[in-house]
């Protein structure tokens, strides 16, 4: 394995400077397959005035294309518009395989219909969780079921979220697999010495937002409080439900013991954690969940409720779940606080070490990459007709945007020939020349993190 | 998950697959796997209601009750307009549908005590008496536009009425009804109310207007009202009115025209029978999917 290397383009809307759990995905999937030989670009859209080429740690060259996002960071479907610069970019960097990144990405989408028209192997990532039952949910199924019709393998994060994605694309399970996200431990370090139990600190870190079950913590923290005179809360987060948790406090009067820190920022991340016993996530729906991992990492017992892919995430002597419910919920804590002289963070830690790794996701992820290569290449018309399976309408208008796709790329090649894009040269970017590169202080400090790992 | 313990230590030949995330790969299994555990927790048609075609059809009678109300009030509309129907006749009708409403209601919602009908009733006068100042403005509201906009207008607001009604309860809350009407059911009901200002301002008097426009208000106000109340108080009293209000209306609109006798019924035929039939036909179509992926419902109000 590994003798022979790719050259891989990342896509989605979401990356650096914005945080969340994809950005954090493909920042260190990437960091860990260049770590392997590989060659990792990013396409996402600009940010502000972050247009154009970038570097960042370890070489990893991101393009910003000049795309306006227009509503949550996703860029403006425009089906063909993307074509052009795809194709250069493409061409340029001598891509094998794009890879793409989060169901609700137009980016990710149009990039992968692109690469199909052109022949390339393609991989699709899913981070997320759709029910079946409204309106959104099913608009988005059938582009997903557009996208995924024709992908050559699909990741997901859970079994849950595997499950999920099977049943909304119609895709057979043997062509996903489950790849789960990872943690890296060595930025997520329990405390030196271990927390004094006269007063037990729980941390709660999420937007709070309806979907991280903000309500929920306004039922669950005044009854805790009532039932454990030395319970402490600190709520990192911020999100329109920020006002009824102040509300609660207000009420309750439990502004001594209940911390509102406001936004944290991802690298301020640990150094709360740190200061916490029990970590609480109240989450309605959740891949996977990120947050957990970061906990966990820091030595924290978690408390969470068992929605999507949870149960999965943890061993079950290092988490307490409990049903979406303010009693339940109350009931789980309490139990994770009897729990608590039993725990030791550093060994939780390093056994976190051993359960999760992003060297062990880049190798898996290698794997599918190396299936994905070997399948056999398509024509056109074998693809058609699996486009035209998708609905008795849906198909109809999938196999126009696709025959219209192809078209335009034929005009592409006529119009500018592949030969007269210039490739980029081969840098070699080894490690030691890593203090002349462009990147941000962030970059540096999770990239000494990953090599920290890794020595 | 339940075998999230068992063969944690080494066991002796291969290790039984788990459905977890955590530990990397599993050995001797690829990350594809897939065994008898996929989609175990999938449930599907879960809060399915099994229908059964004589019950959807009994329901559906309230439909057609109500598009039988509103076929009354736009023959009550032409025989005014063309003036088969004078104005003495037209407060006797209003009066006497009054005191009909009251009449049932009182015997139908035991809750009714004499402080609230005169509560009724003092809140009917103050009514009547705004209506009766207002109907000179009424009069001349439209004299400008042409009576074919005028008739047009006031068939798509009809038609928006009777698409947007609340067929199951009333807009004006019934004494002890539980639920607010909803933002569509008072859509609705203000259509129904401008068709009538519409046509009444297309009279020859202005106490034309006055009979015309208590009469429409009286019954798109009231009627879902009153029809509400029946079917409370007994679902055979509530059969039989719809029935006879049905050939009432058919009898007087076969008068009428003989086209338009021809359309009701067909639009009887397509509520009564064929519509209940297609939804049980279309039953079986029904594929609902539930799952562990799905966000979890809160148990208890968000109070804001």
């Amino acid at each position: 394995m590994g003798v022979e290397k790719h050259k891989i383009l990342m896509v989605s809307d979401f990356f650096y400077p914005n945080f969340g759990g994809v950005e954090n995905h493909i920042y260190y999937l990437s960091q860990c397959l260049i770590k392997l030989g590989h060659k990792v670009v990013v396409m996402t859209h600009a940010y502000k005035n972050r247009v154009g080429v970038r570097y960042m740690t370890g070489g990893l060259k991101v393009y910003y294309v000049p795309w306006v996002p227009f509503v949550m960071q996703n860029t403006l479907p425009t089906f063909y518009g993307t074509l052009p610069i795809m194709r250069t970019i493409l061409i340029r960097e001598q891509i094998s395989l794009v890879h793409g990144h989060q169901a609700f990405s137009t980016l990710c989408h149009e990039a992968l219909m692109h690469a199909r028209t052109m022949g390339y192997k393609v991989v699709f990532t899913d981070h997320s969780l759709y029910g079946f039952g409204d309106i959104g949910s099913i608009h988005m199924n059938k582009v997903l079921q557009f996208t995924l019709a024709d992908v050559t393998q699909a990741i997901c994060v859970s079994h849950t979220s595997k499950e999920n994605t099977v049943l909304r694309a119609g895709l057979p399970p043997e062509k996903v697999y489950v790849i789960p996200n990872a943690v890296d431990t060595a930025m997520f370090k329990p405390a030196q010495q271990r927390l004094c139990t006269d007063e037990i600190v729980i941390i709660v870190i999420s937007r709070l937002v309806y979907r991280k079950g903000a309500d929920l913590l306004v039922e669950v923290i005044p009854e805790v409080c009532r039932l454990h005179p030395n319970v402490h809360f600190i709520i990192g987060g911020d999100g329109p439900k920020r006002v009824r948790l102040e509300e609660m406090r207000e009420k309750h009067s439990l502004q001594d013991r209940v911390d509102m820190l406001g936004a944290v920022p991802h690298a301020k991340v640990q150094s709360v954690l740190v200061t916490g016993h029990i970590f609480l996530n109240s989450s309605l729906t959740e891949a996977f969940c990120i947050a957990i991992l970061e906990a966990a990492s820091c030595g924290l017992l978690t408390v969470s409720t068992r929605v999507g892919g949870v149960p999965e995430v943890l061993p079950d002597d290092m988490v307490v779940l409990a049903e979406p419910d303010p009693d339940d919920m109350v009931r789980a804590v309490t139990k994770a606080i009897y729990m608590l002289p039993h725990i030791d963070p550093q060994a939780m830690h390093i056994r976190m070490k051993k359960l999760y790794s992003w060297h062990d996701v880049a190798k898996r992820t290698e794997i599918v990459y190396e299936r994905a290569l070997r399948c056999s290449n398509q024509e056109l018309l074998e693809r058609l007709s699996r486009y035209l399976a998708c609905g008795a309408w849906a198909g109809k208008l999938f196999c126009l945007v696709m025959i219209l796709d192809f078209l335009f790329w034929r005009f592409l090649q006529l119009w500018q020939p592949d030969e007269d894009i210039e490739i980029v040269p081969c840098l070699q970017l080894t490690r030691s020349n890593r203090g002349d590169e462009t990147c941000d202080l962030n970059d540096n400090e999770r990239s000494d993190g990953v090599h920290g790992r890794k020595d | 998950m339940d075998s999230e313990n068992i063969g944690q230590r080494s066991s002796p030949t291969r290790k039984k697959w788990r459905k977890i995330a955590y530990g990397g790969m599993q050995p001797g299994y690829d990350d594809n796997h897939t065994d008898d555990s996929f989609l175990e927790d999938m449930i599907m048609n879960a809060n399915v209601v099994k229908r059964n075609l004589l019950k959807a059809m009994l329901d559906s009678v309230s439909i057609s009750q109500y598009i039988c109300v509103v076929a009354l009030v736009i023959v009550v509309w032409t025989c005014t307009l063309s003036a088969t129907l004078n104005e003495r006749s037209l407060m006797i009708l209003d009066v006497g549908l009054l005191g009909s409403g009251f009449f049932v209601l009182l015997i139908t919602v035991e809750m009714m005590s004499v402080t609230l009908l005169l509560n009724y009733v003092l809140k009917m006068a103050f009514f009547i008496t705004g209506l009766y100042i207002l109907s000179p403005i009424y009069y001349t509201l439209t004299r400008s536009i042409s009576s074919d906009s005028i008739w047009s207008l006031t068939g798509s607001l009809i038609i928006l009425h009777l698409f947007l009604h609340n067929y199951s309860g009333s807009t004006v809350r019934a004494p002890g009804a539980l639920e607010n009407p909803s933002l569509m059911s008072n859509v609705s009901l203000n259509a129904s109310i401008v068709a009538s200002l519409l046509i009444a301002s297309r009279l020859p008097s202005r106490f034309h207007v006055f009979a015309v426009v208590l009469f429409s208000l009286q019954v798109f106000l009231f009627a879902p009202l009153v029809t509400y109340c029946i079917k409370r108080y007994s679902y055979r009293l509530h059969l039989c009115f719809s029935f006879s209000l049905m050939a009432l209306t058919l009898a007087l609109v076969h008068r009428l025209h003989r086209l338009i006798f021809v359309l009701l019924l067909a639009v009887f035929v397509f509520v009564n029978v064929i519509c209940p039939y297609w939804l049980i036909r279309i039953q079986e179509y029904k594929f609902e999917i539930n799952g562990p992926w799905d966000e979890a419902k809160l148990c208890f109000d968000i109070r804001d």
